[in-house]
């Protein structure tokens, strides 16, 4: 019951956290002098950006647990942070070429956050491939687990590897300082609330969708065993 | 050394993607005993060699020889272990001599070449020892499969399926191999579906079924007609002990 | 250390017969080189980063050709398993076959980076010395994260699509540091520019050594 209680709330705070952070976004915090209502993207698109960095830093989590603790549940809730970051950075790297086409009049910059955006995708969609190339269980869990693991130490190199391209990106967050006014702070953080809120719900689907099939499979194979 | 549990498996267990290979394996080998495990395909014999080789890790229950600590250094355990499955482990392209210079120096013997020199004339090869492998009958490949299972002199061989694929004199010729291994005090535990084969060498005879040891008795009382009868029951999976 | 030299020459002894490997790395990265040139215009004088890109491309390219093969062919006869089942740790096995590809890269560059400088021209071996040092340190990132690698898809159903298909977006930032040291050379930018890049470089090589030491044997054993 208090499952089902709580399966209910979360879509409900999901979808308020949203209204408010349109809200916010469209009536509520200034339109930019310069940029004017494109700039409005930005909240969505460092949200985004966000979700889909924490989405494989938790996958890098779950490799390493996997691996230390051979339990499968770790795989699942790995590869389904996998998955849902790379619905985040596919939308990030789209809301990002939205925005620069009016602001830089080029659809596309090799700039190192966005170049960093692009290989991250590149390497996340590499573990779905992997995902589906692999049939036994445990095999598919440690070869995912290994590919997460290497795909977020790469991070930093790939960052790093970036700056070989001069930067027109510009930095908004800087460690000693925000260069925004505070209603913009204000509805940044809804949105980033908001979409955070949906990656919690969308995680908590996956998992329990995926955990399910397990199940079930296992149920089958058990009642296999069991008629023979 | 003491010759009683040279080899104790308890309450082994194996699943994959929850399809239990092995249902609770449990098994006492005395030192110089000879098992051959029947079993129909899918009956778990090859994840129970496996588990007993450490490639595979058991989901539960233990596998003990000797004193070897199988779980901290296996390594130990793998160095006095030899293996002789259906696969050969050979590099075609290597030569007979050379393969197992190879693998007599992976064992860390001291002097790889006499070593291979001995082997090769113990399975009767010497007149073809520089011949690529690629060339090679099954029956010559299984063969030198046997004197690269011996580079490391191991207290326990494993043997998964051996039989497969060899025509009739080869069988003939790879079961007097076996009698005289297991004469040289070995202990041998042997998986096969063939079970003319599987009962001429052995000291001890078991079956497995659905992942479980269903039968285990010594050779000795066994009638090989009375027995070919219990197997076929057994496979029929009438009683689930 | 012996176990891994042990793998190490009777891969070498196995090449050295077939000749598989290293053959088809030569020549698909000589193809390559002239492909790459029709590319870009034949008889066109390029500039350093252009070339430095097409000889990147090209050894990268035929590389991954003998990387699939280094493990892959341990499955035949189930090679590997013999190896598991030795008292070899399954570390020597990664340091083995990291060196191998290594030494293939290594051989197939011999071949390939004179035949750009006879393509290009050879105003671009100027720095010879220091161009050795950077394909050096290349190899080394190529080789640890592609055996990793090439042990995970030698295990799975489609070995030699999925390699690639893995490995480039992992090795991408080394591949565009690889072009800009090497452009810098054949630009005859002063050291102190790029030794940067060429220290990201090396870390790429070191901390993957790493990885692949610790990863490799979850990868190489089945369940």
């Amino acid at each position: 019951m208090d499952n089902g209680f709580r399966s209910r709330v979360l879509p409900v705070v999901v979808g308020l956290l949203f209204l408010s952070a349109i809200y916010t976004i469209f009536f509520y915090a200034p339109t930019e002098r310069v940029m004017g209502i494109v700039q409005k993207i930005f909240y969505v698109h460092l949200s985004m950006a966000f979700t889909a960095f924490l989405s494989f830093f938790v996958a890098f989590v779950c490799g390493i647990l996997y691996l230390t603790k051979k339990d499968i549940k770790w795989d699942v809730y790995g590869s389904s942070s996998v998955e849902i970051g790379v619905v985040f950075i596919s939308l990030t790297l789209m809301s990002g070429v939205l925005w620069a086409r009016p602001i830089w009049n080029t659809w596309w910059t090799w700039d190192p956050r966005l170049t960093t955006a692009l290989i991250l995708w590149f390497i996340y969609v590499s573990y779905l491939i992997l995902r589906t190339s692999v049939e036994q269980e445990g095999k598919r869990a440690a070869y995912c687990a290994v590919l997460a693991i290497v795909g977020f130490v790469d991070v930093p190199i790939v960052f790093m590897s970036a700056r070989i391209w001069r930067t027109i990106h510009p930095v908004v967050i800087r460690s000693d300082s925000i260069d925004m006014e505070p209603s913009m702070i204000l509805t940044l953080v809804i949105t980033l609330a908001a979409f955070l809120s949906l990656w919690f719900l969308l995680f908590k689907l996956k998992t329990s969708v995926a955990l399910t099939c397990k199940r079930i499979r296992f149920l089958e194979n058990k009642m296999e065993g069991g008629d023979l | 050394m003491d010759r009683s549990g040279f080899l104790r498996i308890e309450g082994l267990r194996k699943s994959y993607d929850g399809v239990d290979a092995l249902r609770g394996i449990d098994l006492e080998l005395e030192r110089g005993d000879f098992l051959s495990l029947f079993g129909p395909n899918g009956a778990g014999k090859t994840t129970l060699i496996r588990i007993i080789a450490t490639l595979l890790k058991p989901s539960s229950g233990s596998v003990r020889v000797m004193d070897f600590d199988m779980e901290e250094h296996p390594e130990e355990f793998r160095a006095r272990l030899g293996v002789i499955s259906h696969q050969s482990f050979l590099y075609s392209d290597l030569s007979a001599r050379e393969n197992l210079e190879f693998y007599a120096a992976l064992y860390g013997v001291s002097d790889p070449a006499a070593k291979a020199e001995e082997l090769l004339g113990l399975v009767g090869l010497l007149d073809r020892a520089d011949s690529k492998v690629s060339g090679f009958s099954r029956g010559m490949q299984q063969r030198l499969s046997i004197a690269r299972a011996l580079v490391n002199d191991p207290v326990l061989l494993l043997l998964d399926e051996p039989y497969t694929g060899l025509d009739q004199s080869a069988s003939i010729l790879l079961s007097s191999h076996l009698r005289r291994l297991h004469g040289q005090h070995r202990t041998i535990v042997m998986v096969t579906h063939d079970l003319k084969r599987g009962l001429e060498a052995a000291s001890k005879v078991g079956i497995l079924a659905r992942g479980k040891l269903v039968y285990l008795k010594e050779r000795g009382g066994i009638d090989p007609g009375e027995f070919e009868h219990a197997y076929l029951r057994y496979l029929k999976g009438v009683p689930d002990v | 250390m012996r176990d891994a030299l042990l793998i190490v020459k009777k891969d070498l002894l196995t090449e050295f017969r077939k000749k598989e490997s290293i053959v088809s790395m030569v020549f698909f990265g000589f193809l390559l080189l002239v492909i790459l040139n029709i590319a870009m215009g034949i008889g066109r004088e390029l500039d350093g980063e252009i070339a430095a890109g097409i000889l990147w491309v090209s050894i990268i390219f035929s590389a991954v050709l003998g990387l699939g093969r280094v493990l892959s062919q341990e499955k035949e006869n189930r090679c590997i398993d013999g190896l598991l089942l030795s008292p070899v740790e399954p570390e020597q096995i990664y340091a083995a076959k990291t060196m191998v590809n290594f030494i293939f890269m290594v051989v197939a560059e011999v071949v390939l980076i004179p035949a750009f400088f006879v393509f290009y021209g050879d105003r671009f071996a100027r720095h010879l010395p220091m161009l050795v040092v950077v394909v050096l340190l290349v190899n080394l990132g190529f080789s640890t994260v592609g055996t990793l690698f090439s042990a995970i898809t030698a295990g799975t159903r489609r070995n030699e699509v999925l390699l690639p298909l893995l490995l480039f977006p992992v090795i991408t930032p080394l591949i565009a540091l690889a072009v800009k040291v090497t452009g810098s050379l054949f630009e005859d930018v002063p050291y102190r520019e790029y030794s940067s890049w060429l220290y990201v470089i090396a870390a790429f090589g070191f901390i993957f050594s790493g990885v692949g030491y610790l990863l490799f044997d979850y990868v190489i054993k089945e369940g």
